[in-house]
């Protein structure tokens, strides 16, 4: 009887972390066997890529500074992912409110800071809406596969911005395709050395609101009832329809924000590689994996992939290892984060014992 | 004229890859594992012949590689989503995701920003056919393609006859319309679907060496270019029958040859017309939703 309430405790949070902890370790685990082949030392090389991170005050900075727009598209996917709405078009909705924010911030400036950081926050925000508005109503009167219309819809939407961008708002004087850069009084500028800037304690506060959103409030109930079971939760009374649309309106919103957020504070121009391989949206969606759908799992995980990603050029630079082990772990997390390693319902325990009754009877 | 033939002959050409991939896709789309990574299969089979090919200077060597590889990673995808039940598009796209990155790290250590086959003459590949080639129009669409361009259009037929005149293209269906029932049946439905998903890793590997080795016997990174979800949107317009989805498939090829024909003259306006897959794919998602929703009346959602 002891052993029991003590193993569902034990099912709780721990398993959960467990699960998140597993698919790391297995990838860096599979990384340092790459790492070890080309004749490198995995557990120096890791090293050199995390300490640098943390334990320098320049280095911490920047860990904060790119972790912020990933806090966002992580929230931006979570949201929606924890309803059991499928949004996967958050690279695109990044995308193009980062492009009309770059847009608005560079040809519409008024010169006053305030105004033009808001300016530019309210025009990503409103494309990132919008686009996503498209699916969402699909799926709300129509009921079209959400996850199939958002993730071919991104590719689309990369063509069409690479078309804006080097067709009507090139910017003419640059070599390359890009638009032209934000002014001044719409960048965000660097608090002491590090890239660090107010746009991670925006982002923060963002992060307080959506977890008093998903944690108190009756809609954050609402999520985690009509991902349980969506007929369930419209039998009782959710008006389901009207809350995938709102839940697609505020994952839009997110991700729109994390694009201009992106583009006033680290970008300050739309180029064709803006959000970086595999791009922010992409990795939003492994820190939302990663935190599996809390607030403040997401927080932990964004940081903690903040930390791989400025790693991947100290490892770079100090190491003989290239870069691009980091992408290689990280799609390995992906690939075993897809997998519930261990039950959450039914716990450890209980599965080994489970396991042992079976071989007694065999 | 000139354009006519270069339209035609490019439209085959495009289509060849996207094609493959379609027909890779239909059997895991029947069997209701959606397969999204038909792109990163595809860049895989382009990676791993070329890659092969350039070390040991062996064509054949390469190609069965690639084929082997893509098994392997269609393997991997089917262990995670079908036996231990991950989600279908989470694991896809970390397949998507881990091919151009283990190709991106592999080039880095060869200190290269692409493997080319120097040796390779890519015009002994092409096949022209005599008599034929001289018609002016049928010439440029028939003949003076390389193999698997052919058998991409023949395996349009062997899919067809697979899926509709086979006991495992019923069984397959059947899987995917109703997973229980199957099983009520005694059918293996997970080997079912094991199966549906090699299948499709065998034709994105073709699709791969298609795109890479015996088009340009060069291979950069970014070469699949969203073929892949082009793909997908093919699969979807077509519902996943062999026929109309590689007449989309096909149609989305003269798409795309016409926006490289067009770059030319219309500069790059004319890459909007590779917006056009996805903007017919929501349409007819949405017409077909409507016409199937009309009868089910249900409160609510």
């Amino acid at each position: 009887m002891k052993q029991s309430s003590l193993s569902s405790k034990f099912s709780g949070v721990s398993i959960k972390v467990i699960n998140s902890l597993l698919p790391v370790l297995l990838a860096f685990f599979i990384g340092g066997i790459i790492i070890a082949a080309i004749g490198e030392n995995p557990l120096s090389a890791y090293g050199t890529m995390i300490g640098k991170q943390l334990f320098t005050a320049k280095g911490l900075g920047n860990t904060l500074h790119y972790a912020s727009p990933l806090i966002l598209t992580g929230l931006a996917i979570a949201i929606t992912f924890k309803a059991n709405i499928y949004n996967m078009g958050v690279e695109g909705q990044m995308l193009l409110g980062a492009f009309f924010s770059g847009i608005v911030g560079s040809s519409l400036s008024t010169g006053n800071a305030i105004v033009d950081k808001l300016m530019c926050f309210a025009v990503g925000a409103i494309c990132g809406m919008l686009f996503a508005l498209i699916p969402a109503l699909l799926k709300a009167f129509f009921h079209v596969d959400e996850m199939v219309v958002t993730l071919t819809f991104n590719y689309a939407m990369a063509k069409v911005l690479e078309y804006l961008a080097s067709g009507p708002f090139r910017d003419a004087g640059a070599g390359y395709v890009c638009t032209p850069a934000i002014a001044n009084s719409a960048t965000f500028s660097r608090l002491g050395k590090s890239r660090l800037t107010l746009f991670f304690f925006i982002a923060l506060a963002i992060f307080l609101v959506m977890w008093f959103v998903m944690k108190r409030t009756k809609l954050g109930y609402q999520v985690t009832a009509i991902g349980k079971n969506a007929e369930f939760a419209e039998a009782t009374g959710m008006r389901v329809r009207c809350k995938i649309i709102i839940l697609m309106l505020i994952s839009g919103a997110l991700a729109g924000i994390a694009g201009s957020g992106y583009m006033m504070s680290e970008q300050f121009r739309y180029t064709l590689d803006f959000s970086g391989s595999p791009g922010l949206g992409w990795d939003g969606m492994l820190i939302a994996l990663l935190g599996r759908h809390s607030p403040v799992g997401i927080l932990v995980a964004s940081l903690f992939y903040s930390v791989l990603k400025t790693g991947a050029d100290t490892i770079n630079t100090y190491t003989s290892v290239p870069k691009e082990i980091v992408a290689v772990i990280q799609s390995l997390m992906i690939l075993f984060l897809a997998v519930q390693f261990l039950n959450e319902r039914f716990g450890l325990i209980e599965r080994f014992k489970k396991l042992r009754a079976e071989k007694k009877e065999a | 004229m000139d354009f006519i033939n270069n339209l035609l002959y490019n439209s085959v050409y495009n289509a060849a890859p996207i094609l493959l991939c379609v027909l890779g896709g239909i059997f895991a789309y029947k069997a209701n594992v959606l397969n999204i990574a038909l792109e990163g299969l595809m860049l895989a089979g382009a990676f791993v012949s070329m890659l092969v090919a350039y070390l040991t200077h062996n064509l054949f060597l390469g190609i069965l590689s690639a084929i082997v590889v893509c098994l392997l990673l269609g393997l991997v995808f089917s262990v995670m989503s079908v036996t231990y039940k991950g989600n279908v598009i989470v694991v896809g796209l970390a397949i998507n995701m881990l091919v151009p990155a283990v190709a991106d790290f592999v080039l880095k250590l060869m200190k290269s920003s692409n493997i080319n086959l120097t040796w390779a003459n890519v015009n002994d590949f092409k096949i022209n056919i005599p008599f034929i080639e001289d018609i002016p129009i049928l010439g440029s669409i028939l003949s003076g393609h390389p193999p698997i361009t052919y058998i991409a259009f023949l395996m349009i037929i062997v899919m067809a006859v697979l899926m509709y005149r086979t006991k495992f293209g019923v069984y397959v269906r059947v899987v995917g319309e109703n997973d229980d029932a199957a099983r009520s049946l005694g059918l293996k439905s997970n080997q079912y679907k094991y199966i549906a998903i090699l299948i499709g890793a065998f034709c994105c590997a073709l699709a791969g060496i298609n795109l890479s080795m015996e088009r340009l016997a060069v291979f950069t990174n970014d070469m699949t270019a969203g073929r892949g979800f082009i793909a997908i949107a093919a699969i979807y317009c077509g519902r996943g029958a062999p026929g109309p989805s590689a007449v989309y498939a096909i149609a989305f090829g003269v798409a795309s040859a016409l926006a490289t024909q067009l770059t030319v003259s219309a500069g790059s306006a004319a890459a909007l017309l590779d917006v056009i897959p996805y903007v017919i794919m929501g349409v007819v998602l949405t017409v077909v939703s409507i016409t199937k929703r009309r009868k089910v009346k249900v409160r609510g959602f």
